[in-house]
């Protein structure tokens, strides 16, 4: 799990804006994953199936809460500590942050290396279509991403 | 992928280690929580294997052995929703854990969690009419009073019941429309999934 913990908490970062929900998002993340390895077999490779859990996780728990929705901003408590933050790391989440969640889920997964085939077996969508949808949505991500 | 995959991936990747202290804080933590949750789920099934134990035989012996047949009526309608309750409850939670998220992918997962929150849902819109055995067996109890004891007792029964039964079906409405908000959320990210 240690081996994936930057991971997770990039990916909690993404869908909980504030420092405290990113935490309570990071340890949901890991109990899911703590509840699910007894049934865990290895016929999927672990990373995929991390991952699996972590966005199923991180989507249910955004949509459970609707207040989580319409809170201020993603990444808003970072902005003050961006002096010392790199500026165009924080743009890049920032408008990965500021996607729709389909999008979203796509290129988080594509960000952290994985293949348009893991991407499928994560998230269900086909290959060739996670293929045309990352395309688009990296597009849409270049220009906000060198603006800081 | 394409040429700006990799200072994309590399920027993204950028980020500096976990502490270590913070890790094992974390893990602390999550160990903490799944303790605490296993906890509350062994009291509730510890709380409906005592009510099925004592609450609903007792229930039954007085269904045998009530004075009128009022009486017997009253406590076995009140027996049978009890066990209804039971049923319900289990049925919730354990629909409620079906819809955990797990390792299936998103949008099995979506699909799920959705329809188990439907399931939940069509239940607690139904909760007035499920749990109406048990506040009819109340009403026949305070039928008896009236009949055969006094009649402010009888009609203060009446009122506890009826607001009892007011508020669980209004309870139960707001639990749904919750859920219907979550439903409709998760429905929503199943169709940008797509």
């Amino acid at each position: 799990m240690e081996e994936y913990s930057m991971p997770m908490q990039r990916l909690s970062a993404i869908y909980a804006g504030r420092a405290a929900d990113r935490e309570d998002l990071f340890q949901d993340i890991f109990l899911a994953v703590w509840r699910a390895l007894p049934a865990f077999r290895g016929d999927a490779s672990t990373r995929t199936w991390l991952y699996r859990i972590a966005h199923n996780v991180a989507l249910t728990w955004r949509a459970r809460d609707r207040r989580r929705q319409v809170r201020e901003g993603p990444l808003q408590d970072e902005i003050d500590a961006g002096a010392e933050m790199n500026l165009r790391r924080l743009a890049l989440k920032r408008a990965v942050a500021a996607m729709p969640p389909g999008d979203r889920t796509l290129i988080l997964l594509w960000l952290e290396g994985l293949s348009a085939a893991e991407i499928e077996d994560v998230t269900g969508i086909r290959a060739a279509t996670v293929a045309v949808r990352l395309s688009r949505a990296r597009k849409a991500l270049q220009p906000n991403e060198v603006t800081p | 992928m394409s040429d700006d995959a990799l200072p994309l991936r590399t920027l993204w990747m950028s980020d500096m280690p976990v502490d270590e202290d913070e890790m094992t804080s974390a893990i602390a933590q999550v160990l903490e929580k799944d303790r605490v949750a296993r906890a509350k789920d062994r009291r509730i099934r510890l709380f409906g294997v005592l009510a099925m134990a004592l609450l609903i035989p007792s229930l039954v012996w007085f269904a045998a052995h009530g004075v009128t047949p009022l009486v017997r009526g009253a406590y076995a309608l009140m027996a049978i929703g009890c066990a209804v309750l039971l049923a319900a409850e289990w049925a919730y939670l354990e629909w409620s854990r079906q819809a955990l998220p797990g390792p299936a992918d998103a949008r099995s997962q979506l699909q799920t969690t959705a329809f188990m929150l439907a399931r939940q849902i069509r239940l607690l819109e139904t909760a007035p009419l499920w749990s109406s055995p048990v506040f009819i067996g109340v009403g026949l109890i305070a039928l008896w009073l009236y009949q055969e004891r006094t009649h402010s007792a009888a009609f203060a029964l009446c009122a506890v019941t009826l607001t009892a039964w007011i508020a669980a079906g209004l309870r139960a409405a707001s639990a749904s429309a919750k859920l219907n908000g979550q439903r409709l959320q998760m429905e929503r990210l199943l169709n940008e999934l797509q």
